[in-house]
């Protein structure tokens, strides 16, 4: 494929993409709403993840810490653990590892799932049904993607948070006052907000590039497997551009 | 003999084309009510595009789609999903929704379009749909837990659950044993009767042909080739004809 070929279909891609991200606005708004789906969704993507995230923010938590310790330690600054811990866990680590897990697990859910139906014309049996495919698919999975990856990432940061009150006290002895004292202390509005903000921008960016992918899937079964992963992909992608653009309209306003 | 009024689907010099594979070329048919028509064609020749297209999951790129009077191309969305509920598809893969049981497969239509209905109404319905096609004891099943015949038989089932006024049926015996795909073409004849339906029938299998049609439309290269009973062209010598009933 020639490089100009190559940047016309990523430029007709990126269009696509707003213009099925325009349609979300357009359609998600009006009635009917599909209001089972939508908590049948939030059900699926925010407790069924919950303990991936989970398991994955007890060993993220308590890695972050041994491994911080001894370099603490080095500058004679073992007693802030707590305290840059919880900043990192919060402000970044949280929020951007529980989003790659969801892109991972829901992202590639959401296309495969959608792919699967477009191929097996489930979504043209729906449509030949009277239903339109689009409110009830799309807008509640990307509704409940958008919802639920906030209280994840919430839940994830306070998983995290006591992971790393255990990898405190494997060397030494902090007691939980203590240790909550000092990361509430340490933890401002600038480090809260703009995390927890970036994280409903993840969930949306997640469920509609799954979405995206999943409903436009062509090429029968090989087309499923291709949505799935390109879902993971580009989605992945998606979060890491978000962050950057967060990070400098946190800076902007003065909330770094 | 076809009468305006008694016309429920008129196509008129239909033209669909996917990049420059030209599909259908100017195709015109005329389904009469309560009749059950069977198109037939070589594989790729245009058969399912052709009742895409009257259920608007395609729209032509010339000539006219018209259902009820109605031409599918000028309705709105909301027209068109009104429309929808008088025209029953079955898809060739059955296209049950994979996450769902039987009975909520069944109910899904049902809960969209009569919403007044109480929850025993609804169960009255979805098994009264069972057992037109048989299969009472799946209520509980999921699409997975099916067989090709039974799958089949469900999506008939929901398909018919709305009381469609018109019946599109893209294959229906398609990947079957024979045993089975003449379970289906009965049943087809059956829904005929008891609900007086119209029917578009795809297929190239011709037993299904012989036992569920009324008149057999045969496209060729894009266009209605020829239009006839089942006994005027088994007997025909034209050798575009002749290969399709050897």
């Amino acid at each position: 494929m020639s490089k100009q070929s190559r940047r016309s279909e990523f430029l007709s891609e990126v269009g696509n993409i707003s213009a099925f991200t325009g349609k979300f606005f357009r359609e998600g708004f009006k009635p009917r709403y599909e209001w089972s789906e939508l908590f049948r969704q939030c059900y699926i993507i925010g407790y069924e993840s919950l303990p991936l995230v989970g398991i994955t923010a007890f060993i993220m938590g308590l890695v972050l810490t041994v491994q911080s310790r001894p370099t603490l330690e080095e500058f004679g600054a073992a007693s802030y653990l707590p305290a840059m811990v919880a900043v990192s866990i919060v402000r970044e680590i949280g929020p951007v590892i529980t989003a790659l897990i969801c892109a991972g697990k829901i992202g590639s859910s959401i296309g495969a799932e959608l792919g699967s139906m477009r191929v097996t014309e489930q979504i043209d049996a729906m449509e030949v049904s009277g239903t339109n495919p689009f409110k009830y698919l799309v807008v509640t999975r990307v509704i409940a993607c958008t919802m639920m990856l906030p209280i994840l990432v919430v839940l994830a940061d306070g998983i995290g948070l006591y992971a790393s009150y255990i990898g405190v006290n494997l060397k030494g002895i902090v007691s939980w006052n203590l240790y909550t004292t000092q990361v509430f202390e340490s933890l401002t509005f600038s480090d809260v907000m703009p995390a927890l903000v970036k994280t409903y921008f993840f969930g949306f960016a997640i469920g509609i590039i799954g979405c995206y992918k999943g409903y436009f899937s062509n090429k029968g079964t090989e087309g499923v497997g291709i949505a799935a992963n390109s879902a993971v992909v580009v989605s992945s992608l998606m979060i890491f551009v978000i962050d950057l653009i967060a990070v400098q309209i946190a800076d902007i306003l003065g909330l770094t | 003999m076809s009468t305006e009024e008694n016309i429920v689907i008129r196509t008129e010099k239909l033209v669909k084309s996917f990049g420059e594979n030209h599909v259908l070329k100017g195709f015109d048919l005329e389904l009469n009510r309560g009749e059950n028509l069977v198109v037939l064609g070589k594989s790729g020749s245009g058969k399912s595009v052709l009742i895409k297209c009257m259920v608007g999951l395609l729209y032509p790129d010339s000539g006219l789609v018209s259902v009820f009077g109605k031409e599918i191309p000028k309705l709105t969305q909301l027209e068109l999903d009104e429309l929808r509920t008088k025209i029953g598809f079955l898809f060739q893969s059955s296209a049950l929704y994979d996450s769902m049981t039987v009975r909520e497969n069944l109910e899904f239509p049902l809960r969209r379009h009569w919403m007044h209905k109480t929850k025993d109404e609804v169960n009255e319905l979805v098994m009264e749909a069972l057992k037109n096609v048989g299969l009472e004891r799946a209520v509980d099943l999921m699409p997975s837990e099916l067989s090709g015949g039974m799958r089949k038989r469900i999506g008939l089932a929901r398909t018919l659950i709305l009381k469609p006024e018109i019946m599109l049926y893209d294959e229906p015996t398609t990947g079957l044993d024979p045993i089975t795909g003449r379970e289906i073409s009965n049943l087809i004849v059956a829904i005929q009767e008891k609900y007086h339906t119209s029917s578009i029938i795809i297929t190239h299998d011709m037993e299904c042909a012989k036992i569920v049609a009324n008149r057999i439309m045969i496209l060729i290269d894009g266009f209605k080739y020829t239009v006839g009973t089942y006994d005027e062209l088994v007997k025909s010598d034209d050798p575009k004809i002749k290969p399709f009933f050897a």
